[in-house]
């Protein structure tokens, strides 16, 4: 039976694992999680690698938009967020959400950029009195 | 006891002469007659006269009771008349004081009412002012809520049917740009 880790652990070991190139960390992640019973903590233990990742220069931003981003908008997404962090090495997670209806939002680690013509309509909407 | 004296009279008058008797005139008739006039004056006199002048006395001292209490009564009426015109003029006096102390007591009672009027009109032209102002802003309000959800229902209507990718690249740009 595998030993109890602790998740700063865990996502110390599997960031660093990351970086080197391994390419079946995310099976010996979730083999680890089963064997250990915690299975539940997944998405925990996920945004706790992203963090390791991001304090070792590697961003993982979560970005939704209306529409399929183009090249040139993932690449200004990519040069702003390291603008803005000290990541070098920035991963984009794309989805696209139509009800967004137009702009970006951008979820990373430890911050969110929500450009997003839904959050300014519901922006508009606060403003009620 | 005339008829007796007649007699008598006529019996001497026949039987004597002279000058009452050229005369026509019969002396002892006439003594006779004046005996008979002296009786009925003294029986007058005395038992006639004195119940007249009694009566007369009585009536003349009742009218001078009267007349006494005639000048009384006047001098007492005009005593009373003086005296009415004193009341009178002591009671016009009077309620032309009463008169003017109403009517000033009317006129402050007139004009406090008309000031205690006066404050509540501006107290009730006040509270409709605040209560319009109330209203309006409570209008404003609902407008403005009312615009901004009619404007992003527009929004969303409109932006949802006409946006496209190139045009959403530009979007994302310029709110990158817009953070920069």
């Amino acid at each position: 039976m595998a030993v109890r880790l602790s998740r700063r652990k865990i996502a110390t070991y599997y960031a660093d694992q990351l970086l080197a190139g391994r390419a079946d960390v995310a099976r010996e992640l979730a083999a680890y999680l089963i064997d250990t019973k915690r299975t539940r903590e997944a998405t925990l233990i996920i945004r706790d690698v992203e963090d390791a990742l991001e304090k070792r220069g590697v961003m993982v931003a979560d970005v939704a938009s209306a529409f399929q981003l183009s090249d040139a908008a993932k690449s200004a997404i990519t040069s702003f967020l390291q603008a803005h962090s000290s990541a070098s090495d920035v991963r984009l997670r794309e989805s696209v959400d139509t009800t967004l209806l137009g702009g970006v939002r951008i979820n990373t680690p430890s911050d969110e950029f929500d450009s997003t013509l839904r959050k300014k309509l519901a922006q508009l909407k606060a403003t009620k009195v | 006891m005339e008829y007796v004296l007649t007699q008598f009279a006529a019996t001497e008058s026949a039987t004597e002469g002279g000058i009452f008797g050229a005369l026509g005139i019969d002396i002892t008739m006439l003594v006779l007659q004046a005996i008979a006039f002296l009786i009925l004056v003294v029986l007058l006199g005395k038992f006639v006269y004195p119940v007249l002048i009694k009566a007369v006395d009585d009536r003349q001292e009742k009218i001078e009771e009267g007349t006494k209490a005639a000048i009384e009564a006047e001098k007492k009426a005009d005593e009373a008349k003086s005296e009415v015109a004193q009341l009178m003029k002591q009671a016009r006096k009077e309620a032309s004081e009463i008169v003017a102390t109403a009517k000033d007591e009317a006129n402050a009672a007139i004009e406090k009412s008309e000031q205690r009027a006066k404050v509540r009109a501006e107290k009730i032209v006040e509270s409709a002012h605040e209560q319009i102002e109330k209203d309006v802003i409570a209008a404003k309000k609902a407008l403005h809520n009312e615009t901004i959800d009619l404007v992003a229902l527009a929004t969303e209507k409109v932006v949802g049917k006409t946006i496209s990718a190139s045009a959403d690249d530009k979007v994302i740009a310029a709110a990158i740009k817009e953070s920069n």
